[in-house]
């Protein structure tokens, strides 16, 4: 079970509020530093660096050295073993539940 | 049959809930196609009879124009209700690839109420990791919902 060991990577790595706000940057961003993550961010360096390091094994970005910099990307494809027609629909169901019970409220309250 | 290949295979989602209503009326929410539109979607062609096939137009991904297309295949009034839910094309992954599900309704009268429990089965788990190749930069949109795709999971 290769895929449900990866969507267990990617739910761990983004599953931490502080790692999936450093991802989101790096979405947002096209390519940044971690010193550009660290401003900013209320955490240290050393942090952002770990989170790098675990957003980095689930493959959710890649680096790519430039001199002394280095710079993160995300990797849309690390997102696809979270988002699958599955995750999409559990979602989906449990808001038309919460619309189904209003609904029902509404005809007989 | 051998049950364990076909549960690596596919999975489902399940959602349960009780509501304070009477079966009948959960019934009606369920195959009535003015209700359904206000709180699932507008089904086109809907008909609560065996046989019967509908659509939901939801949004398009890659070649898939985006529309749902059910068939009616049980209906057990106040009790039990299942169709057929297939969309997405093979050229897709992730959200919009290719989908053969079956959503089954079960109605029980419980004290107080109904508990109404929908089993969405058939889900294929994702193949390789090559999604997204067809999204474009669509996938950004999906980065704000992970917190709560996240939540929904575990």
């Amino acid at each position: 079970m290769i895929e449900a060991a990866a969507v267990t990577n990617v739910m761990r790595a983004l599953g931490d509020p502080t790692r999936r706000a450093v991802y989101e940057r790096i979405v947002g961003a096209d390519e940044i530093t971690v010193v550009e993550l660290t401003r900013g961010s209320g955490v240290t360096q050393g942090a952002i660096s770990q989170h790098l390091k675990s957003l980095k094994q689930a493959g959710l970005v890649v680096e790519r050295p430039d001199g002394r910099k280095v710079f993160y990307r995300a990797r849309p494809e690390g997102l696809a073993p979270l988002v699958d027609w599955m995750s999409y629909y559990g979602t989906f169901w449990r808001e038309r539940f919460a619309d189904l019970r209003n609904l029902l409220k509404e005809i007989d309250p | 049959m051998n049950s364990a290949a076909v549960k690596q295979q596919t999975q489902e989602i399940v959602v349960e809930e009780v509501f304070p209503h009477a079966p009948e009326l959960v019934w009606k929410t369920l195959t009535t196609g003015k209700l359904i539109t206000r709180w699932l979607m507008e089904p086109s062609g809907f008909e609560p009879v065996v046989g019967n096939r509908f659509t939901y137009q939801t949004k398009p991904a890659g070649a898939w124009d985006g529309t749902i297309s059910c068939e009616v295949l049980e209906v057990v009034p106040n009790a039990r209700f299942v169709y057929a839910w297939r969309g997405g094309d093979d050229a897709n992954q992730g959200y919009g690839s290719k989908l053969d599900t079956l959503v089954t309704w079960t109605l029980t009268k419980v004290p107080g109420g109904t508990r109404l429990r929908l089993v969405h089965s058939g889900f294929a788990m994702p193949r390789n990791d090559t999604a997204f190749q067809n999204m474009g930069n669509g996938w950004r949109t999906i980065v704000p919902r992970i917190g709560a795709i996240i939540k929904e999971e575990e």
